[in-house]
């Protein structure tokens, strides 16, 4: 494999007592989509900011191409950012704001003025070039900025939830947008965001980060199906969570003795919702007794929510032709059983 | 019908107070004042008419227009100093201090509107006379005296303690006001910290700066009290002139062509600053 374009080395960032990042090992291949993702307040946006110069890290190094660039300022390094606010230039036309980054470098008008109404075009903006940034619709906004931000062709883009302020409709035709262009042009992206539909459905590898520290790396049907900690498996998908003692392929759980193929000792399992099948009687095999709460319409199915005897909270996910034959009512006890196989010993 | 456009007898309540008090004093004698340029001026009292006398016998005098060129002259260089001086505190002011510090700051520069300006340009009397503290440490170095007081120089002082504050304000406020996502994105695409002065920070303020220049301005352009008692009334400034047209004669009529002609030049110039800071925005 080659050298990664970008390296972080035992990075720490600390914002006064208050710990923003801790020992961040990461490397960043060349041409790969990689998505940040955590909740708020987990680093990521940190993470993205040290790497454009915005903020130093207080110890460790982060080297891109080879070159350490702890102490050097934003504008000596071609790290363009798009940023969840756009920030685009409100006292600039259009085809000056994509301009402006060729300006700073020194580019000729006739050059810049080219290279920037061809970006113009690729975005499917032509005809827009003289107008003001409030004469744009959110979309056509987005993508002033990513031509704003690709105009010097830099080898890495950096994205800071730039989708979090579109209508729902416009986030699904802008992922196809990015995940084209960056097939297209081959460069990396680095996409800070805490929402895992973005996050799984465009980055080749995604980062999960939780209170300033990596939880676990990989492409995302690993991570879905396979969180290996119990943070992971909280803040992705839809999981539920039982722990308790293993002996001879029986566990122990406050939910009474379930079938779990590990080998003797402490372990916890994650059975994704959609892996679980509600009935009325009790079935053969694995299975727990819930009563049930409340259902919720989720994009791909209907998500049941259930209390087990002990508080804990279960989901299921069934079909609409599931939901009408099993009519649930609120306290209804159910059985909530799974195939043994398919549910996830963690060992993070 | 448009629900809004319905005729509100509450909102109109709480327009009429404002609109009382315009009305009173200051429609209601402008247009006096306009009328009365056209009256006459015998035996010490004034008699209405309608003839054009005064406003031929003001225009038509070297003296009305220099001390009118003066006057705007004096009013941009105040403008243009006062900004100059200002930005550099109003950039500390903005983006070097904490919200709480920038609001102490703020306050800070209110204060000396507490005093009477009379009274501090009475201040600037001792200070910049020929025996006063400014000469006296000028001195020690080998320099001067310089005259400093009744001169182009001391009004300028005057002028400047009269708008400064009010300046750093504007300023201040429009440059704290800017997304500091802009200034990064800036710094983002290449710009140096001088390319992002000029071309982000200022544009992004302009607004503000505009303002404050434009008040800077007005203030100068109507100040009685700098020209008078810190530039010795040499040369005359059009307030000067309207208080010596009053005091020779009587002559209330000529002095309100002077006003008159202060009003028309105010009203364009700060039509012409405000169309320009706001052009560019929605």
């Amino acid at each position: 494999m080659n050298e990664p374009l970008v390296q972080f080395r035992a990075v720490h960032k600390r914002f006064g007592t208050y710990v923003a990042v801790k020992s961040l090992d990461l490397d960043i291949q060349r041409g790969e989509f990689l998505a940040l993702m955590g909740p708020s307040g987990c680093g990521k946006t940190t993470t993205l900011r040290m790497l454009a110069g915005l903020e130093a890290p207080t110890s460790g190094s982060i080297t891109i191409g080879g070159k350490v660039m702890n102490e050097v300022p934003p504008h000596r390094r071609d790290t363009p950012l798009v940023w969840q606010s756009l920030a685009l230039f409100p006292f600039l036309s259009v085809v000056e704001n994509v301009e402006f980054g060729l300006r700073m470098r020194g580019v000729d008008a006739r050059e810049r003025r080219e290279r920037a109404m061809m970006w113009l075009g690729r975005m499917d903006l032509k005809g827009f070039e003289s107008r003001r940034i409030d004469q744009l619709s959110g979309g056509q906004r987005q993508r002033v900025a990513l031509a704003r931000s690709l105009v010097t062709e830099p080898e890495m883009l950096l994205l800071d939830e730039p989708l979090s302020a579109l209508d729902a409709h416009l986030v699904i035709r802008m992922q196809g947008v990015l995940t084209r262009l960056q097939k297209e042009l081959g460069i990396t992206f680095v996409y800070v965001t805490h929402s895992q539909s973005e996050a799984f459905a465009m980055a080749d590898r995604v980062v999960i980060m939780g209170h300033g520290a990596i939880e676990q790396i990989g492409r995302p049907r690993e991570i879905f199906r396979g969180p290996k900690t119990r943070f992971v498996a909280e803040f992705v998908g839809r999981n539920n969570i039982l722990g308790g003692t293993v002996k001879a392929g029986l566990m122990d759980s406050a939910q009474g003795p379930v079938s779990v193929p590990a080998p003797d000792g402490p372990a916890e399992i994650v059975v994704a919702a959609d892996r679980v099948t509600v009935s009325r009687n009790r079935p053969a095999g694995t299975a727990i007794q819930a009563s049930f709460l409340s259902e919720e319409f989720a994009g791909t199915g209907i998500i049941c929510y259930f209390e087990t005897a002990e508080g804990a909270e279960w989901k299921a996910q069934v079909s609409e032709s599931q939901l009408a034959e099993l009519q649930p009512e609120s306290g209804q006890s159910f059985w909530l059983s799974w195939d043994p196989a398919r549910a996830h010993v963690m060992t993070g | 019908m448009n629900a809004s456009r319905k005729f509100d007898p509450y909102a109109y309540v709480w327009r009429l107070p404002l609109l009382l008090w315009q009305g009173a004093f200051f429609v209601i004698p402008l247009i006096f004042m306009a009328a009365m340029s056209f009256w006459l001026v015998k035996n010490y009292r004034m008699e209405p008419t309608f003839v054009f006398d005064n406003w031929e016998r003001m225009l038509g005098r070297g003296a009305f227009w220099d001390a009118y060129w003066i006057t705007l002259w004096r009013a941009v260089l105040a403008g243009v100093i006062a900004s100059a001086i200002a930005f550099p505190a109003s950039l500390f002011l903005a983006f070097r201090l904490t919200n709480s510090g920038r609001r102490f700051a703020l306050l800070c520069l209110i204060v000396p509107f507490f005093t009477s300006f009379l009274v501090r340009a009475y201040a600037w009397q001792v200070i910049l006379a020929e025996s006063g503290p400014v000469n006296a440490a000028l001195g020690g170095l080998g320099l001067g005296p310089f005259t400093m007081l009744n001169s182009g120089f001391g009004a300028m002082v005057g002028y400047l303690t009269l708008v400064l504050p009010l300046v750093v304000i504007f300023q201040t406020w429009s440059l704290a006001a800017i997304d500091k996502s802009l200034i990064e994105a800036a710094g983002n695409l290449g710009a140096s910290a001088w390319a992002t002065l000029v071309r982000v920070i200022i544009p992004a303020a302009k607004t503000g700066l505009v303002l404050g220049a434009l008040f800077a301005f007005i203030m100068t352009f109507g100040d009685f009290v700098s020209p008078f008692y810190l530039g010795g009334s040499k040369p005359p400034t059009l307030t000067i002139l309207i208080i010596d047209t009053t005091k020779s004669g009587q002559q209330w009529p000529r002095a309100a062509v002077v006003a008159i002609v202060m009003i028309l030049t105010l009203f364009a110039v700060a039509t012409a600053a405000v169309k320009a800071a706001y052009r560019g925005r929605g």
